[in-house]
């Protein structure tokens, strides 16, 4: 078994310019579930979210080589995954002309739409109520509940202070609650 | 080790707060994906950041050819007209551009060379601008005298005038006769066999009439 490369030694790789497409390979390959699953949440659609990911790994490589390691590269690879998902969502909702509300709705049609879905089912349940919270506090579910990311980090990514992301965090947990006791 | 902890204190948080969501029950993400998707991903980005780095590389020259070049303008637009390009339906008798040289002796005898001959500019301009001031000063000349020095014939004039305003304006302060003028100007016009002529029909009363109405001065010049 291949022992996995630290973040600071995959960035010393990447800056050489004959270890620099290898480093970047093998931080793609690091770090593509997390990322993925992240903006999969966000975007329920696999196409989108494989549109995306491209998109979030082709900007860390332009701008990796000015990467200051004052800050986690996880850190700055989820801002970056989040800032696309939004950016997504947004380029989404003026495409098509719809409000925030119609385009949960939409979210959750594809999760209805999806081959598997099962309405009996306490983890589709979670998605459909997940949908039903406002993007920020989505976000804020999400990045805490599946990626267990705690809140310091959390406020590097969405540049909000750990005690508003707290506070997010507790109105989404009791409202997926809620959603899933009445559905 | 630290995440572990994290896991933990996520855990209890979210216990504390919803104790419903048993996160080990339903923490699974529910959604699919294809198969060998994660493992063929980091080459197929690699081959689109190599690709993406070709085209942004040389940005200008791609342009240029799609902009510059009518052949791959018109295969960009239509390929088929970019294939019968070449064809030529036209035929030309055999010989004929070999022979065009011969038949054309302008071509043959004076060779085409860069020396022009530059038009008199300023000459014909010159002109132009004094045909234009000949014309301008014979208008003006023209509607001058038109408007100043009218010539009417005296004769004609003299027939719309009454013989009593005639009468008065002889009779008027204003004329100072000159015997040389007037004695000259008869003797020019005027012979016996004129005045004669003129008072003719005149009779004799009439003339005594006249002679009266006469300042005494002027009886005597006659």
């Amino acid at each position: 078994m291949v022992e996995q490369k630290s973040d600071t030694e995959l960035l010393a790789l990447f800056r050489e310019p004959a270890t620099k497409e290898k480093a970047f390979t093998e931080i793609v390959k690091k770090y593509q579930e997390r990322l993925y699953w992240h903006i999969r949440r966000m975007l329920v659609d696999h196409e989108d979210s494989n549109d995306v990911m491209q998109n979030v790994f082709i900007r860390v490589w332009n701008a990796l080589s000015g990467f200051r390691e004052d800050a986690q590269l996880y850190t700055w690879l989820y801002r970056i995954a989040t800032n696309e998902c939004l950016t997504f969502i947004d380029q989404q909702k003026k495409k098509a002309s719809v409000s925030l509300n119609e385009l949960e709705s939409g979210l959750s049609n594809k999760i209805m739409a999806d081959r598997d879905f099962d309405a009996s089912k306490l983890e589709w349940k979670l998605q459909l109520a997940i949908q039903q919270l406002p993007e920020k506090q989505r976000v804020v579910f999400m990045l805490r509940y599946y990626d267990e990311m705690p809140y310091d980090e959390m406020s590097k990514v969405l540049d909000t202070s750990a005690g508003a992301l707290k506070a997010s965090y507790h109105h989404a947990a009791k409202k997926i609650e809620d959603f899933i006791l009445n559905h | 080790m630290k995440l572990m902890e994290t896991s933990k204190e996520i855990l209890t948080e979210l216990l504390e707060i919803a104790p419903n969501l048993g996160k080990t029950a339903i923490s699974r993400v529910p959604y699919a994906v294809p198969n060998g998707f994660f493992e063929g991903f980091a080459e197929r980005l690699m081959n689109r950041i190599h690709m993406e780095a070709a085209v942004y590389s040389e940005p200008d020259i791609g342009q240029q050819n799609a902009e510059d070049s009518p052949l791959l303008e018109i295969e960009e637009i239509a390929p088929l007209l970019a294939g019968l390009k070449n064809i030529n339906t036209y035929q030309v008798p055999a010989g004929y551009f070999e022979s065009l040289e011969a038949k054309i002796p302008a071509l043959e005898s004076k060779p085409f060379t860069a020396e022009t001959k530059q038009a008199p500019v300023f000459n014909l301009k010159f002109v132009k601008y004094a045909v234009a001031a000949c014309i301008v000063a014979l208008l003006g000349t023209s509607i001058f005298n038109l408007t100043y020095h009218k010539t009417t014939d005296p004769i004609k004039d003299l027939a719309t005038v009454s013989d009593r305003d005639m009468a008065n304006y002889l009779d008027s302060d204003d004329i100072h006769w000159a015997p040389g003028i007037a004695n000259s100007s008869a003797s020019i016009d005027f012979s016996e066999n004129d005045v004669h002529d003129l008072l003719s029909t005149v009779s004799d009363d009439e003339l005594e009439q006249y002679s009266a109405t006469l300042p005494e001065e002027k009886r005597n010049v006659n």
